[in-house]
């Protein structure tokens, strides 16, 4: 097992986290909206359409951001101050 | 011989208690929970009471996990996060050590019941809200617009925000139980493989088994270290609210 403080681990840790960022909005939208369908409006398939489709958005912009906070150079301490 | 590879994740109750309805028993989960617990404290206490200059092996041991976990505390919240280090330090060294735990032949893995891992992602992530409110009062709403967002986009924008928030704590959640679950089970099915083959073909198995083990002692850390990573990015975005793009210079 390499060191933990080797740069690979904060690749490989943003890797396996995009997929599961794309999946949870994707669960999230799609839930609103069915919950929005069954429980609230009554509202046929369209709040699970526009659900799901706010969801996939959500999920995109949720693994975009993920791969910005990726491009800052490993070697710069703290992105503030 | 047929095993049911989602059979290792079945609660055995040791002891059972119940009170007023409510089930507390004594389970396998429990069980190792307190393990673990036991197992932190213990390398944390010992390595911590030498205090030497020159670091024995414990020492370094426990020197080297602090100093990785104040790594990443600073690199995703700077200087001000420091004082959320105890918490970040107490979830990532339970989570880390629930994955080790777990790889041991015959022991239990914690972290691949969903409702542990939920429990933790939504505490981190009603802290981060809770944070977010007292510091920055009703202008923490502005969390769900991102800088530089044109008036006429904010009804798309808002609801969008809105839902990636929301996902913040199920991908948390998900992202670990998933991965824990999956590979118990991959080593599972290997497993019973390797006892259905018999002799002839069943080593062929057991080696993916060795090489799995190894495959996930590397899962358990790197699903800790995530973990972490982003219960820090959390709390660090409730702490500053679009602190990097606003205070940076």
């Amino acid at each position: 097992m390499p060191p933990p403080d080797d740069p690979l681990y904060a690749g490989l840790g943003q890797a396996v986290r995009i997929g599961t960022e794309l999946l949870a909005a994707l669960i999230v939208g799609g839930g609103l909206g069915w919950v929005v369908d069954e429980y609230i409006l009554g509202s046929g398939p369209w709040g699970l359409v526009i659900g799901l489709t706010l969801g996939v958005t959500a999920g995109i912009r949720n693994a975009y951001r993920a791969a910005q906070r990726w491009q800052r150079p490993p070697d710069t301490p703290g992105k503030d101050k | 011989m047929e095993e049911n590879p989602l059979h290792p994740f079945e609660l055995h109750n040791f002891i059972p208690i119940n009170i007023g309805g409510l089930d507390v028993s004594i389970n396998k989960a429990v069980l190792t929970m307190w393990v673990v617990v036991a197992l932190v404290a213990a390398l944390m206490v010992v390595a911590g009471s030498a205090r030497r200059l020159v670091p024995g092996k414990l020492q370094s041991l426990a020197e080297m996990l602090v100093d990785f976990i104040r790594g990443i505390v600073l690199d995703t919240m700077g200087e001000g996060g420091m004082r959320f280090f105890p918490l970040v330090a107490t979830l990532f060294l339970f989570i880390l050590f629930c994955n080790l735990v777990g790889l041991i032949p015959g022991s239990y893995t914690v972290t691949s019941q969903i409702i542990v891992t939920a429990v933790f992602a939504f505490s981190v992530y009603g802290l981060s809200l809770m944070i977010g409110f007292a510091l920055h009062g009703a202008k923490f709403l502005g969390i769900l617009v991102p800088p530089g967002t044109p008036a006429w986009l904010l009804p798309l924008m808002i609801p969008i925000e809105l839902i990636s928030q929301l996902a913040r704590p199920i991908s948390l959640a998900v992202r670990l139980f998933a991965n824990m679950t999956a590979g118990h089970v991959i080593l599972g099915v290997l497993f019973g493989l390797t006892v259905s083959g018999g002799l002839l073909i069943g080593w062929l198995p057991f080696v993916f088994t060795i090489a799995m083990n190894g495959l996930e002692l590397g899962i358990a850390f790197i699903q800790a270290y995530i973990f972490t990573v982003l219960t820090c990015v959390y709390l660090g975005d409730a702490f500053h609210l679009h602190g990097h793009d606003e205070h940076a210079h």
